[in-house]
């Protein structure tokens, strides 16, 4: 009885998620004359923008396959980005809704990053797109990207929910969130590569957590190498602890919700 | 004076329904719903620091609902009653799970339809098609639910040839239609419905209230009905519950919840003087229909002349004119109209109003006397009155620009056409209540009305008219700032006996003018009253011209304002003082100065002090 009713309970959900998405997805690309094309072309022109100014102006580096290195980088950085930023607001966007509608408040973040994966997913094509241009293999390696995906769900999630609730009371966070981001693109080797910082910056990468991804997604798509089972079981517990700690913000918080929105 | 709104349980014990053996659906235990305000506001952390530091954060509460318990059974139509920003919308947003109570319980079985406002989560860029599936997927409905039932909620929401447009291209009557649909395809066990019959026209509330009556017969499903419109609560609700304040006032069948709030809801007034109206509301008294008359045109010109058709003046008489729009000429006229035996009747002062000229054409006078300077009744008026009763008709215009100077003139014509009294009234421009409680004193009596030229400043024509020996006696309406003490001693210096005649509220003036009136304490014998002719305080024009109706038929004003429970409450008592001397009800002013119950109630009151009165005797 009562596994049923979870069950016709997440069905319901995840129905009224998908059409959140495919309403995201509608609205995004409405009146724009390439459409959905633009989640393609949006990464690849990024891509040639950086290249450009990387190798002719800065010139930095000699790493092998430098476009592909950048897509990589900003492709699933960007992933983590606009899902968390998504989900920051879900909650206050959907104001009207929360007061009106009995809910589960829980979709509203949930389906900003779902729509952000869908998203990706369509960048994918953007890598792909790279890989034949510049003739890298693909090898059996790839097949670890749908794992590399549930970890970022998980933790983009997590993060997610946790800011969710947070702007709700506070909504400096909104404000503050724009430049953390910004700051985190800088601490990432996204277009440079790790040997070029100090050794203590180098050091530090290990506790950033998106170190550990964009380095796992490049070691699959580019080096062909699989990360080893400690790599692995590393980014499996950042994206546990993340999800755990953002779940239980935001059940704690979600009662009071509707009194702050 | 801050508004007084009564909160107290109306009914002392929870009424005991005999069908209790239904189940319950939604039971409502003990229900507080507190509202931090203070925290409310709070939406930076400087802001929290700073009330954190100062321990303001739990401080300014507010009780949105106050121990508040009901229960639903099935198939019960539940109304919630009461006035805006009673907790009504809060209670259902309790019911629907959307809020949590601070304290107490809320315990539904069955499944809900959880929609408080039709339209939520509708994106307006979105078709209309992509909404129907979005709206109900957050309403819980599952794809192949919507996929079966698209075509109802099409043809039900009449927007087939709109599907695939976006939706804020519709009127907002067609986003009501949608939402409505979705909301009712699906036939829930409880269902809210929350102030939606307001929206669109009226061919769709009906059609929504079809619907929802068809949900009810045919379902049995259990519906919450929120509004303010008891009209609605009482055709579709069993029971009902009226909220006031975030207070249960009254918990019962619709049918008493609704009478009660008819009279009672969002009136203000003491606490006794509710209990006083309530009391009288429960009491089974029958009011004949010959009690009560109801005299109203469609504008104050239209109640004069109803007015002036009910004294029966025969026809070939003089008919007085009054500027409508001043409430002190019309006043003096009475007198004049009582000397001449003649009605008022009222123009405007740009042309006479239709309903004035048919009323003289009827009249056929052989003469009209138009008051006041060609400002106050425009030389139109008198091509007008010409154009009514014929080229012949004798037109006497009595000038006069003020009030004091028409009073003045208009004395003056009077003494030439008839004998006044040997009392006078003097007041000043504005004091229109206590001269309407007067009209049938004046009328009877034939009583002058003089004004002072402006406040503390008596004219030396008025003081020699008053003061030339006409006048035994010299009523005064207002206080020292409007007619000095030092004009009073010199008429007392002259022989006329002065009274001030001033009371502390409207009311209470009204009360003081009718008792001396009927008293022989003003002069001679006093007139006798039985029957009350009740007008709007908020509309004194419907008396303007009513002095004469009154003095015709023994009649005596009182002034009340329905909407006040302190007033009603007075007129009540006022009518049981009179121990049953007060026969008739007239009300002055269509339904919406005083609607059904409202004359109920004071009838009520009228047969109760004629019962007691006999049972005396």
């Amino acid at each position: 009885m009562q596994t049923t009713r979870t069950k016709s309970d997440f069905k319901r959900n995840w129905f009224t998620m998908t059409s959140l998405v495919s309403k995201d997805f509608k609205l995004k690309y409405r009146r724009s004359v390439l459409g959905v094309l633009w989640s393609v072309l949006n990464p690849l022109l990024m891509m040639c923008v950086l290249a450009a100014v990387f190798t002719n102006v800065i010139k930095w580096g000699n790493i092998p396959n430098f476009p592909m290195y950048l897509i990589l980088g900003n492709v699933l950085f960007a992933l983590m980005a606009d899902s968390t930023s998504g989900a920051m607001t879900s909650i206050l966007d959907s104001a009207p809704l929360i007061k009106k509608v009995r809910v589960s408040k829980m979709i509203f973040p949930l389906e900003k990053v779902l729509f952000q994966l869908v998203n990706f997913a369509i960048s994918l094509i953007a890598v792909v797109i790279v890989m034949l241009i510049f003739q890298i293999a693909p090898t059996w390696n790839l097949l670890a990207l749908p794992l590399l995906l549930v970890f970022m769900l998980l933790f983009c999630s997590g993060l997610g929910m946790l800011l969710s609730a947070l702007a709700v009371f506070f909504r400096d966070v909104c404000h503050l969130w724009g430049v953390v981001i910004t700051a985190w693109t800088y601490a990432t080797p996204l277009f440079y590569p790790i040997d070029m910082v100090p050794e203590w910056l180098q050091a530090a990468e290990v506790f950033n957590p998106m170190y550990h991804y964009v380095t796992y997604f490049r070691s699959i798509a580019m080096y062909n190498t699989m990360p080893g089972l400690q790599e692995q079981l590393i980014c499996l517990g950042i994206a546990l602890v993340t999800f755990v700690v953002g779940l239980l913000v935001f059940k704690a918080s979600e009662k009071k919700f509707i009194l702050y929105v | 004076m801050p508004e007084n709104v009564n909160t107290t349980p109306l009914a002392a014990q929870p009424p005991v329904f005999a069908d209790d053996n239904r189940a319950t659906m939604v039971k409502v235990d003990h229900v507080s719903m507190i509202f931090n305000m203070a925290s409310e506001q709070l939406n930076s952390l400087k802001e929290y620091a700073i009330a954190l530091a100062r321990r303001e954060l739990r401080f300014k509460e507010f009780r949105a609902l106050d121990d508040v318990s009901f229960e639903v059974k099935k198939g019960d139509v539940f109304g919630i009653l009461g006035t805006n920003g009673s907790g009504k919308s809060t209670m259902l947003k309790i019911i629907a799970g959307v809020l949590e109570p601070t304290k107490g319980t809320c315990s539904i079985h069955g499944n809900i339809a959880p929609l408080i406002e039709l339209g939520a989560g509708f994106d307006l860029e979105l078709t209309a098609r992509e909404n129907i599936y979005l709206n109900g997927a957050l309403l819980g409905y599952s794809k192949k639910f919507i996929e079966q039932h698209f075509d109802e909620i099409v043809d039900f929401a009449e927007i087939e040839k709109f599907l695939d447009m976006p939706m804020k291209n519709y009127s907002s009557g067609m986003v009501a239609r949608i939402a409505f649909a979705i909301a009712t395809v699906i036939v829930p066990e409880i269902l809210i419905v929350d102030e939606v019959l307001s929206v669109g026209d009226f061919m769709f509330q009906q059609k929504c209230e079809r619907r929802i009556t068809q949900l009810i017969k045919e379902h049995d499903v259990t519906v919450l009905i929120v509004s303010h419109n008891n009209d609605q609560i009482e055709r579709l609700c069993n029971k009902a519950i009226w909220i006031e304040k975030g207070h249960t006032r009254m918990l019962g069948s619709a049918k008493d919840v609704c009478r009660v709030y008819r009279v009672l809801g969002g009136h203000v007034g003491s606490a006794e003087a509710e209990e006083h109206v309530f009391n009288l509301l429960n009491e089974d008294v029958t009011v004949p229909d010959d009690l009560i008359d109801v005299i109203g045109g469609e504008s104050r010109y239209g109640t004069a002349t109803r007015l002036v058709e009910k004294c029966g003046f025969a026809p070939g008489g003089s008919v007085i004119l009054a500027p409508g729009e001043l409430a002190s000429p019309c006043m003096a006229a009475t007198g004049l109209s009582g000397v001449m035996d003649a009605p008022v009747l009222l123009t405007k002062p740009d042309g006479l109003p239709d309903v004035t000229a048919q009323a003289l054409s009827q009249l056929q006078p052989h003469r009209v006397v138009v008051l006041g300077s060609e400002d106050i009744a425009s030389e139109r008026v008198v091509e007008d009155v010409r154009e009514a009763c014929g080229p012949t008709i004798e037109v006497t215009r009595v000038e006069g620009r003020t009030a004091a100077e028409i009073a003045l003139s208009l004395y003056r014509f009077g003494q030439q056409q008839g004998h006044w009294g040997s009392t006078a009234i003097i007041t000043y421009d504005g004091c229109t209540g206590d001269l309407i409680s007067f009209s049938p004193y004046l009328f009877q009596k034939k009583v002058p009305v003089f004004f002072v030229a402006s406040n503390g400043v008596v004219g030396d024509d008025t003081a020699q008219a008053l003061q030339s020996g006409q006048f035994s006696r010299l009523l005064v309406l207002g206080g020292s700032y409007h007619v000095p003490d030092a004009f009073l001693e010199a008429c007392e210096a002259r022989g006329v006996r002065t009274q001030r005649v001033c009371g502390n509220s409207a009311y209470h003036a009204n009360e003081l003018i009718n008792n001396l009136m009927t008293s022989g304490d003003i002069e001679g014998d006093g007139i006798s009253i039985d029957r009350l002719i009740v007008s709007s305080v908020w509309n004194p024009f419907d008396a303007f011209a009513g002095g004469a109706y009154a003095g015709k038929t023994n009649s005596a004003f009182l002034l009340a304002d329905p909407q006040n429970l302190d007033s009603v409450a007075h007129a009540l008592s006022y009518i049981e003082k009179k121990e049953g001397a007060v026969r008739h009800l007239t009300f002055l002013g269509g339904d919406t100065r005083f609607n059904k119950l409202d004359r109920q109630m004071l009838g009520k009151a009228v047969v109760k002090a004629m019962r007691a009165n006999q049972k005396d005797s």
